[in-house]
Formats: C-alpha cells, structure tokens, sequence
C-alpha cells in the first residue's frame, strides 16, 4: 500500500496540491519538465498578479520554496512521466529520468500552453516588431522601463487587443480565456504607472472583471489611471509610413469604421489546452472534453476527478482558470488523493 | 409603405430560405465585419448592423435596410473570412436580395436596372463585359490605368498571345454548346424567373433569344449525326 500521490506539473495548481498533500501526512512525488518550478508566472516572467497586486516572483516563489523545502515532497525537475501502470491505490509511474515511484493516486496539475499569436496574421505580431503579447508586456513592465521595441522610444499611445485566441471561431478557439480582461486592465495601470505620459486603450466585445474585479480593476482603470474602453474588436494591424502602427476596427457604439495610430499594440492572448494534452491522456488513460482540455468527472460528488479512477486534476489543465482558483483546486485534488491513500 | 404583415412575410422568406441557418449563427456584436467591408468605407452600410437586425428579427428595420443598404454591399465576403462567430454577413445580403427580387421591390428594381446591358451581353455572348464596352468615363475607379484601353483596340487585343482573347466584341469566345449549358443552369436556378419579375421586356428578348440559340443547337446536333451516318 502506498503513502504517496504523484502530482504531476509545478504550477500554482501543482506546488498547492503536494504542500497540501504533505501537511495532510502524506508523501508527494511532483514531477515538471521544466527547470523550474512556478509555472505560467515564473516561466514566462509574469509582473504584478491579479488581485493581489504581489510581484509574480514573489508570490508564487515563496510557493515554490515551501515546496522545496519540504523533506516529505520529492522534486523532479526537467522530467517527464513516460508510463503509468496499475489502478487506483497502487499506480507504477515511469519517469523519463529512469527512476519509477509507486503511488496511490496521481494528481495532474499540466496547465495550459500560451496562445501563439503567430496563428492570427492579420493582428500583426511577427510582421511589427511593436506588436507585443501580454506576457512580453508583462516582462517589459518587469524590466521597469516602457519603450518601442524599434527603436527604443516612449510610446504616446498603447493599445491592448482583448480576446486573442479567445473567442474565435476561425481558428477553432470557442472559449473564453477568463481572465485577460482582468489582466489587461491591471496591466494597463501597471503601463500608466511607469510611463504616465502614455495613453492607454483596450479594444473590447464584451469585459468580463467578474466578481470583485469589476471596481478593483476595471473601474480603478479609468477613474484613476484613464484608461479608455472602446468597444470594438480589431480587424487587422498594419504600418504606416512613418513606421507607426495601424489599428483598423469598427467603433461599434459610434458605427463607423475606424483607423488608429498606434506606437505599441499589445495582444491579450488566450488560454490554449496544454500543448502535451494528447501525450498526457495517452499516458495517464484520461479523457479530453472537446476543446483539448482535461476532461472533467461531474463534480457536486467526484470533485477534481476525470475520467479515470484515482487520477484528479485542477487548475489551468481543466480550462481557461484563474492564479487564486487553481491553486484552491490543487488542495481540493490533493484532498481527494489522500483520501484514495488512506482508504487502501 | 408596406404594413407589418408584409414586412413580417418579407423576413420569413428570408429566414426560411436553406442558407439561413448556416450564414447565421448569432453575433458577437464586435464590428470586425464592418472593419473589413470595403462598402462600409465609402457607404452607409455596415454588415454588423444587417447581422444584428436579422438576429433581433426586427422586421421594420430589416425590411428599411433592404430599400438601399442592401444593394451597397459587394459580395467580396471578407467578411465570411474574418467573422470569429463564422457568420457570412455578405451571404445574409444575398438572400435578402434574392428575397427583394420575389417581392418585386422598388429599390431592387432601381438598383438592377443599369445591369439590364451587362445582363443581355451575358446571354448573348457569354461574357458579362467586352473590352469594346470599357469606356474610360464609365470606370473610374479603375484609376489612372484605364488610359490605356484608348488606343486601337483590335491591335491592343492582337498582342494578347492567346488566340480565344484576340477578339473586342467580346471577351472571349463561348461555344454554342456552352452558351446552351449556361441557359439550363440560370433556369434551373431561377435567374431568368428573377429577371422575368424585374425586367419584362428584356426577359421576353432573352427568350426569344435562347428558344433560337437552342434550335440552333438543336441543327447542329442532328448535322453531326448526319455526318457520323455518312
Ligand atoms: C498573460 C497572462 C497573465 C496572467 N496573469 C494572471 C494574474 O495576474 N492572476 C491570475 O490569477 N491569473 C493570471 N493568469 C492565469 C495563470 O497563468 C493561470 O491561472 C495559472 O498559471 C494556472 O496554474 P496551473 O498550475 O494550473 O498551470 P500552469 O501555470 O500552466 O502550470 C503547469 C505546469 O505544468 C508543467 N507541465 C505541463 N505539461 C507537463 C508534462 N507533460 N509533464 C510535466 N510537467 C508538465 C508546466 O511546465 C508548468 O510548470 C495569467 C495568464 C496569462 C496568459
Ligand atoms: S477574459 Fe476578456 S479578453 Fe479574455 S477571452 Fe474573455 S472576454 Fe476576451
Ligand atoms: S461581402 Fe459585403 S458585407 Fe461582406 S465584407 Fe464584402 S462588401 Fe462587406
Ligand atoms: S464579425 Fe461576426 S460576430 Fe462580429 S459583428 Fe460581424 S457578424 Fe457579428
């Protein structure tokens, strides 16, 4: 009988689970293919979060040294599970270090894969060297210094095109990615704080600050750092001659077609199914649901559960989620894998 | 001024037409499709409005759209291609055309009148447009370009080195055999009864002109049976 859950991706939905598997008595192998541990925020360098307003590399580093810090959760980093043999309460996992664990339940905490803004042409990004994703904005602002990647100048005016990669039924992405609306506005403010000369526009078809982040987001935005909403979703990006960049939208409250100089335009990008999706249901016998994410077990009794016995997941593998609900979901998975443990 | 009734009858036939419910699957309301229309640039048309008017059925609206704002758009379906909901609001346009044509509406009556030329130019030669109909004044958006159809045109036309091309009254050369085709394919699929509601005159030439072209087939056939028993 086994004492140990495998949990599987060191992302906030990850490191949350084994800390909470390990203060509940029991063992954690976690298992990342990066370097590193952190996920999203730390690999791709994420600046202040929402809604906390903490520094990325503070927040969710402290998460990853309670981990590594803890003796009764055992790290792989750089590595990946190649096989997973067995049943509920007694699982064999192969890693592709060559090492094997034996573990009771396995908790799959794979996340998402950024959208790559490379698969909407028309939107610029790869043509203008001043067409920006959010997470390149997010370190930029890292950095302290907002300027034209160009030609190294302040910009007057930024624009931030929401939903790309979201919403969009020409490149197979019917989802919404539920949290960039949010995002783009802390992001905006974060821009004003930095370079309060720059005016700063978002591009919406519909905002979506759900629940508390309506005022501490989306109205903050604009009562303090006149941030201005225009409701219009863009239809390309292109140049001008003087090398500044064309926004091409219709202004749909006002109804026209409109053409807007721009000296950065950043896109808000969206939450893809992780990219390993199709290995990882391989792998481990679960179900995908019909966007590629992890397949979800009805979840008023089989909460965090999917398809398969003894395998549960959480966080950002199940769909578009949020820093704070993943790592919510982590300690709920870990939950239901110790009960697996000490029921066998 | 229609009543309501028939404004009502107008929108059915527009929603119950097959293409409907593929061109439309509700709108996101984000304008992107009239950030690409070229006609919304230079016109007071804008295809999210016409996909928001079809959507919310509003039949008073709808049926005032189809008086003018209809006929501004140009078919070119960008706007299929960009739209993230995969509607086709230029495909909505066409049914709605269509359907101004089976009521026998004014405005489409307006608008379709200049092509009554382009139309029997088409059933005669099967071309819609010969190089000896492009007069510079009649095409200026095709810009400075156009200076150089003034010149000798049979000349001009001669050094186009494919021999079908070499011609000035049309475009090209269409066999009786195709011209006989293209006839069953515009009756099967209602043109000529589209037209017959449009234009009566012009339709009644067009089907003088078709019952002779097909006789005309018609002897020729038998003449290549007669040769194939000698
Ligand atoms: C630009 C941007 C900004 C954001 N800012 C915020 C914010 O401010 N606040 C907020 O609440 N949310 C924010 N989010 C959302 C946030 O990124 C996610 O909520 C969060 O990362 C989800 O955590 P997770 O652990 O589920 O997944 P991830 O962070 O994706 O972590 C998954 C981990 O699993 C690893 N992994 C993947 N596949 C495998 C495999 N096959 N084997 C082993 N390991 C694997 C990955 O390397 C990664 O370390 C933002 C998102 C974007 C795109
Ligand atoms: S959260 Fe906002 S920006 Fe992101 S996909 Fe949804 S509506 Fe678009
Ligand atoms: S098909 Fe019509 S509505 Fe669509 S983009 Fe072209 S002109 Fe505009
Ligand atoms: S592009 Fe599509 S979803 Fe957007 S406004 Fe036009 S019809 Fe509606």
């Amino acid at each position: 009988m086994s004492d140990t859950v495998l949990v599987v991706g060191g992302g906030p939905a990850g490191l949350s689970a084994a800390a909470g598997i390990s203060a509940a008595g029991f063992k954690a192998v976690l298992v990342e293919k990066e370097d590193r541990l952190g996920g999203a925020p730390i690999l791709s360098g994420y600046a202040k979060l929402v809604p906390s307003g903490e520094w990325a590399k503070d927040a969710i580093g402290r998460m990853v040294e309670q981990v590594e810090g803890d003796a009764n959760i055992q790290v792989h980093k750089s590595t990946k599970v190649t096989k997973l043999d067995g049943d509920a309460g007694n699982f064999t996992a192969t890693l592709s270090n060559g090492d094997t664990v034996q573990v009771g339940s396995v908790v799959l905490a794979t996340g998402f894969t950024h959208f790559d803004s490379i698969n909407k042409p028309e939107w610029g990004f790869g043509t203008f060297p001043d067409v920006l994703t959010t997470t390149q904005m997010e370190q930029m602002v890292g950095s302290g210094k907002i300027t034209c990647p160009s030609d190294g100048r302040v910009p007057e005016r930024v624009a931030i095109l929401l939903c790309v990669g979201s919403r969009d039924r020409q490149i197979g992405r019917e989802w919404c990615s539920k949290i960039c609306c949010t995002v783009s506005a802390n992001l905006a403010m974060e821009i004003k704080e930095l370079s309060p000369e720059t005016e700063v526009f978002i591009y919406y078809m519909d905002i979506r600050t759900f629940g508390l982040y309506e005022d501490k987001f989306y109205w903050k935005s604009q009562e303090e750092f006149k941030v201005k909403y225009v409701k219009a979703r863009i239809a390309e990006v292109t140049a001008s001659d003087d090398g500044r960049l064309l926004v091409k939208g219709e202004d749909t409250l006002v109804k026209r077609p409109i053409v807007i100089p721009f000296d950065i335009v950043v896109h808000a990008i969206g939450m893809d199914p992780n990219e390993d999706n199709p290995e990882i249901a391989e792998t481990f016998g679960v179900g995908l649901e019909k966007h590629g994410y992890i397949d979800k077990a009805e979840t008023y009794t089989n909460t965090c559960g999917t398809t398969r016995k003894g395998i549960y997941s959480c966080g950002a593998a199940y769909g578009p989620e949020t820093i704070d609900d993943s790592i919510a979901q982590g300690k709920a998975a870990g939950l239901r894998a110790v009960a697996d443990l000490s029921r066998a | 001024m229609a009543t309501y009734a028939e404004m009502q009858e107008i929108f059915d036939d527009i929603r119950s037409d097959f293409r409907y419910d593929h061109e439309l699957n509700g709108c996101l309301n984000c304008g992107i499709c009239t950030a690409t229309c070229p006609s919304a640039q230079f016109y007071d048309y804008s295809p999210r409005e016409i996909v928001q008017l079809l959507w919310t059925e509003n039949v008073d609206q709808i049926y005032d759209a189809m008086q003018e704002k209809i006929w501004a758009c140009a078919q070119c379906m960008t706007c299929a291609a960009r739209c993230p909901f995969k509607n086709s609001p230029g495909g909505l346009v066409a049914i709605m055309r269509e359907v101004a044509i089976k009521h026998g509406m004014d405005s489409a009556r307006d608008v379709l009148r200049p092509f009554g030329r382009v139309m029997l130019k088409l059933i005669t030669t099967g071309n819609q447009l010969s190089p000896d109909m492009i007069q510079p004044d009649h095409f200026p958006d095709w810009g400075p370009n156009i200076q150089k159809v003034e010149g000798d045109l049979k000349t001009l036309r001669k050094a186009i080195p494919v021999k079908t091309l070499q011609t000035t009254a049309t475009a090209w050369e269409v066999s009786l055999k195709t011209s006989v085709e293209m006839y069953t394919i515009w009756e099967m699929t209602g043109v000529l009864d589209a037209l017959e509601l449009m234009d009566e005159n012009l339709f009644d030439v067009i089907e003088d002109f078709i019952d002779e072209k097909r006789e005309e087939y018609e002897d020729w056939l038998e003449e290549q049976e007669e040769d194939d028993d000698d």
